[in-house]
């Protein structure tokens, strides 16, 4: 069976091959102020009061260019902008995440942006971050927000274990195993994952271990499910099973839910987006000494797959220049520090993580996270067609059987390969 | 014997309405809970502390009280047109017989094979074309439209159910075609104009993948679209107003409901005796 996505990208795809260029958003060419139409889905009331800052400034340093923000949810959002761009509605500038304007850029729907992106910034971000928003040599989104999978800890309860607290710029794997083992007990457990949709963390942390799962693009993508893409999977396995050491139930949840035995002190610690730490700070009860632990590394380092949130411009926007220049302002550097403490996320320029690092210190483990964001790269299921599909209907349930121990590694490798070819054939 | 019967059934009666109201006492609790009771174990009907500021967030943001208008503007029009529209057509596919008859209830039933994400495209020309992408005028048409075949089949079936001997005798005492309709078979089917009606709000009401494609402007969007604006990008949802906002948005569709309900039953009741 189809999914809707692709059923509506395959009614978009036939419909536009019907249609004529349509005409961009933004205004005609006639005399007066330009104005630019800013689909926004900042959803945070910080974030959005950030934009909205952001915004005004641009608007009052450049009369002539003016910028309107739309504001739209996350959800729905992919199924909005095919109707939007097939339709010819697509507003002057998009936000997205990288994943998800990919294809949008190989169907032809967004303009090149790399003759306007600046030399300053281009050095300011780094390789692995730009390659997420590079489509065949084009540079078709500037990344503004980034997340990290980071480990919380609960200070008192790895004291309380004897457990000497990792305080390197990074920490092994091995490590955080031996201290969830050495803080189970008494009825707590020494890490809750969350783990109900497993597959964005296997992947994104998959780097770290040597894991690419997939090779080359478009109809040539092939897999490869070896020991470096099962390394992960297979420890989270021995810590729930052969350890013991993580809270069973939380494999079956969300991530955000997992919080509440934090808070509780069922667990000691938790694998949770950074973006949690402004929610931990929230959330926790008073007298909770929670820190953040350093980025996990593999036998490969500490590198993980990000798919930024982006901005990108409308190809049929009459006015790609002037969105353009838009996008280089956004993403200055008090604008992205800005934005991204707004929405407690991780810059992706180098200049903005330092602005914010000198801002915020160590204040809720902001020092440890923003220093995550140096090992935040691209991979190659960022650039998979298919990958959405694959993910939803072979990962996801195969990984659960895994860690549901109704399969092993082996199996695990076998459904993940099979999934994908039935899917690409 | 029967002394017992009677607070067994008063007991199983509000157990029955116990599970049924459950989920709405559950968003009511939530609504008014703070972010960390929400996300602690602790698992109370209660609140700790009343978190009324659940609500003033839910009103501040995003412009939900002007969501709320424009959701039951596009809701009251569109079922009024749908019951105006499927009432007559309802009753030729009840009572013509032959070839057109079948080709109507059949294209009832094909329409309903299509998945949204199939016509939503075209549909979005057609109104683009129209001038009527990004307005309410264009969403309530489309509501119209999506709604009709369910309501046609619905009332059709009301309409079978109304023996054709009371409209002979109305015609055996002089009453004209549409006298027998108007004072005869219409006030038969007052319930099931209602029960349509219902279904006709609560799905137009509810709808979202329409409006979230249709809509471009902020002030255009309906309630749908701006709730699920409290769920965010990496999973992080603002569940305590989003709790108030959805406790906000379900109150008009119990209003109509309570409005409706007598009408329902004494209609039920007055086509019983009729009958």
């Amino acid at each position: 069976m189809k999914s809707p996505r692709t059923l509506l990208t395959a009614c978009a795809l036939t419909t536009g091959l019907l249609l004529t260029a349509c005409g961009g958003g933004g205004e005609g060419g006639g005399s007066g102020p330009v104005t630019l139409t800013f689909q926004s889905l900042s959803d945070q009331p910080a974030a959005i009061e950030a934009t909205q800052k952001i915004v005004d400034e641009w608007n009052r340093e450049h009369p002539d260019v003016r910028v309107e923000i739309v504001p739209a949810g996350w959800d729905g959002i992919y199924d909005k902008l095919i109707t939007q761009f097939n339709g010819g509605s697509a507003p002057d500038i998009v936000h997205y995440e990288a994943a998800g304007i990919v294809p949008f850029a190989k169907d032809g729907y967004l303009a090149d942006l790399t003759p306007y992106l600046s030399e300053e910034t281009r050095a300011d971000i780094p390789e692995g971050i730009l390659d997420t928003v590079t489509v065949d040599g084009k540079v078709i989104g500037y990344p503004t927000e980034l997340q990290s999978y980071m480990v919380f800890a609960n200070k008192t309860m790895l004291e309380d274990a004897g457990v000497e607290i990792p305080a390197g710029p990074t920490m092994t794997w091995q490590q955080l195993r031996d201290i969830a083992k050495a803080t189970t007990g008494d009825g707590r457990y020494g890490l809750g994952w969350g783990l109900s949709s497993p597959t964005a963390a296997f992947l994104a942390l998959a780097p770290g271990f040597g894991g690419q799962y997939f090779e080359g693009t478009g109809d040539s993508t092939s897999i490869t499910v070896g020991e470096a893409e099962t390394a992960l999977p297979e420890l989270v396995h021995a810590m729930a099973y052969e350890d013991e050491s993580i809270m069973p139930v939380t494999l079956t949840q969300s991530g955000s839910k997992t919080l509440a035995p934090f808070y509780e002190g069922q667990i000691a610690m938790t694998v949770q987006g950074s973006y949690q730490a402004a929610n931990i700070a929230q959330d926790a009860p008073e007298g909770l000494d929670w820190i953040v632990l350093p980025p996990l590394a593999g036998p490969e380092g500490a590198a993980q797959a990000t798919s930024p949130q982006t901005l990108s411009v409308n190809v049929d926007s009459e006015h790609v220049e002037e969105s353009a220049e838009f996008l280089e302002f956004f993403t200055s550097t008090e604008n992205l520090a800005a934005i991204n403490e707004a929405d407690a996320l991780i810059p992706p320029t180098r200049s903005a993580r330092e602005a914010l690092a000198d801002k915020l210190g160590s204040q809720h483990g902001w020092d440890v996270i923003l220093s995550s964001g140096e090992h935040l790269t691209s991979a190659p299921y960022l650039f998979v067609d298919k990958y959405a599909q694959w993910k939803d209907t072979v990962a996801t349930p195969a990984f659960q059987r895994f860690l549901g121990r109704e399969t092993d590694a082996t199996g695990l490798a076998r459904e993940l390969q099979d999934g994908w070819k039935s899917i690409a054939n | 014997m029967r002394a017992l019967t009677r607070p067994a059934r008063y007991l199983a009666l509000a157990a029955y309405l116990f599970f049924l109201g459950f989920p709405l006492l559950w968003l009511i609790s939530a609504s008014v809970k703070s972010s960390a009771e929400l996300n602690s174990l602790s698992v109370s009907l209660l609140p700790d502390q009343w978190h009324w500021e659940n609500y003033t967030q839910a009103l501040e943001r995003q412009g939900i009280v002007r969501s709320a208008g424009n959701s039951l503007v596009v809701a009251l029009v569109s079922t009024a047109l749908v019951i105006v529209i499927a009432l007559p057509a309802s009753y030729v596919l009840a009572r013509m017989r032959g070839k057109v008859r079948l080709a109507g209830i059949s294209w009832i039933l094909v329409s309903q094979v299509f998945p949204v994400v199939l016509v939503i495209l075209p549909l979005f020309l057609i109104l683009r074309t129209l001038g009527l992408a990004d307005s309410l005028t264009g969403l309530t048409l489309v509501h119209t439209t999506y709604m009709l075949p369910f309501a046609l089949w619905m009332l059709q079936g009301y309409v079978s159910a109304v023996p054709v001997e009371l409209e002979e005798a109305g015609a055996m005492d002089g009453a004209s075609r549409f006298t027998v309709l108007r004072t005869i078979v219409f006030p038969l089917l007052a319930p099931g104009i209602v029960a349509t009606a219902m279904f006709g709000f609560v799905a137009s009401w509810n709808e979202f993948f329409f409006a979230l494609v249709l809509l471009q402007s902020p002030e255009n969007y309906t309630l749908p679209i701006t709730l699920k604006m409290f769920v965010g990008g990496e999973g992080k949802v603002a569940l305590g107003p989003l709790a108030a906002g959805a406790v906000l948005a379900a109150i008009p569709s119990i209003v109509f409901f309570s409005l409706l309900r007598r009408k329902l039953t004494s209609g039920l009741m007055a086509g019983a005796v009729k009958g």
